[in-house]
């Protein structure tokens, strides 16, 4: 589903990403962690091309990118429809109400009718749990809500993958469990999911495989299991002691 | 005193003026402020200057140069048409500048998530941007458009027969001095609190909705 080879990027001198590759299948749920600055984010962001890579190649699906040469308008419009994102600061638009968050780029961008999108939008509301919200507007809204909303907003373009980028960070513990029973509901609905995330429950319970990045490489990836309790990187086993003992 | 019917004209052409010129001023502001913001950095620069040069030059200087020095035999510029063009130039440079602050002050999430969703840059600017961008400069685009009304008065200098030029015109006819301008104050006051309220009431409205 997803295939990266090679993928550079750096800003000025710092290398960002140093030469990363990784093959995803179709139905995957990845769980991507590792210290601040090791990558993963970019990561993220080249496989929707919100960060633009030096070099190397991404297929997602049946598009692929080959770097650095120009990217035709075309092929990102198609890339950015194949996989949808959460964002760590959810990013719900604040001047519309949570059902036209959901419903404008089914509209604008699908060319969905109106009433599809509304339909549409009304489901997937249902699914995170928040019908109820439909007319609210996102700064009424908690912050678990509005990451809820997001994903809703996400699925609304029927994308075939999905990228989480911190989905959880940036709330309480207790709000951030309601938008991992979302997910939790995605993985087991057979979504292909990359999650970039300190969550190690969700890692552990939810990924079918874990994939360890520091200093802009993967250095260890495999079963869950396996990587979060019995690490053979040294690396890996200073970063998950680190988060464990926090 | 003034007939009423002379004093009704002045308020029409005073609101003529400012409208025009304010209108100008916010559709020719649009293509300055994606200038003014464009990726190239020289036409960032060029378009910078362009706005210094704009804002930098007095409205009643604008005016004579646009009725005095741009009417010549081939280009007939009338009074109200100089006055409202010249006003109409410096709105369109502080309406700008005023765009660029709505602009920035969206946060740069709100692209990427419209990009993610798969937006082009028109959708960007027209559906998240540009609605989010107006609610910010509401109420300094209002606060401007009190200012030109006020200087709409500066087309007095040309015969323009709007508030200013008939208080003028008054004081000097009668014997009266002070009568004729504490009438025209009023007119000006009068005319500026419909505006404020619009503007206070729709950014209380907006808000509400947005805001935390």
């Amino acid at each position: 589903m997803i295939s990266v080879a090679n993928l550079k990027k750096s800003y000025g001198d710092h290398t960002v990403l140093d030469g990363v590759s990784i093959e995803i299948q179709r139905g995957e749920v990845v769980a991507m962690i590792g210290p601040s600055g090791a990558g993963k984010s970019t990561l993220l962001r080249c496989l929707n091309l919100l960060e633009r890579p030096d070099s190397g190649r991404i297929t997602i699906g049946d598009t692929v990118v080959d770097l650095p040469a120009k990217i035709p308008v075309r092929t990102l419009e198609t890339l950015r429809k194949t996989a949808g994102m959460v964002f760590q600061s959810f990013n719900l638009f604040p001047h519309l109400s949570v059902l036209r968050n959901v419903s404008l780029a089914q509209e604008y961008v699908l060319g969905r009718d109106a009433k599809a999108a509304h339909q549409r939008s009304m489901e997937l509301l249902e699914r995170v749990g928040l019908a109820d919200k439909a007319g609210s507007y996102p700064a009424r809204l908690s912050g678990g809500q509005q990451q809820r909303i997001a994903i809703a907003r996400a699925l609304a373009m029927e994308p075939e993958v999905m990228l989480f980028d911190e989905p959880t960070s940036a709330l309480d513990p207790e709000l951030g469990l309601d938008v991992l029973a979302v997910m939790r509901e995605l993985a087991a609905s057979g979504m292909t999911m990359v999650v970039v995330t300190h969550e190690i429950h969700f890692a552990q319970d939810v990924s079918d495989r874990v994939v360890m990045m520091a200093d802009g490489g993967i250095i260890e990836q495999g079963d869950p299991a396996q990587v979060l309790s019995s690490p053979a990187n040294p690396r890996t086993q200073r970063f998950l002691k680190a988060v464990i003992d926090r | 005193m003034i007939p009423l019917d002379v004093l009704g004209n002045a308020i029409v052409m005073t609101v003529v003026i400012t409208v025009s010129s304010f209108l100008i001023g916010a559709i020719l502001g649009v293509p300055l402020v994606l200038l003014r913001t464009s990726r190239f950095g020289v036409v960032r620069v060029l378009t910078r200057a362009l706005i210094d040069v704009l804002r930098g030059v007095p409205p009643v200087v604008w005016i004579f140069i646009l009725y005095f020095g741009v009417s010549s035999d081939v280009i007939k510029l009338d009074p109200l048409t100089a006055a409202i063009g010249g006003l109409g130039v410096i709105s369109c440079a502080y309406l700008a500048e005023i765009y660029r602050g709505g602009l920035l002050s969206v946060h740069a999430g709100q692209t990427e998530a419209a990009q993610a969703l798969g937006f082009g840059q028109v959708g960007i600017f027209t559906r998240i941007v540009a609605p989010q961008a107006f609610r910010v400069c509401l109420p300094s685009a209002a606060t401007y458009g009190i200012g030109l009304l006020k200087d709409s008065s500066l087309a007095s200098t040309i015969g323009v027969a709007e508030i200013a030029f008939r208080a003028t015109a008054q004081a000097r006819s009668g014997g009266d001095g002070i009568t004729p301008f504490v009438i025209a104050g009023v007119l000006y006051i009068a005319l500026s609190m419909p505006l404020a309220y619009l503007s206070r009431t729709l950014d209380t409205k907006l808000r509400m909705k947005v805001s935390v």
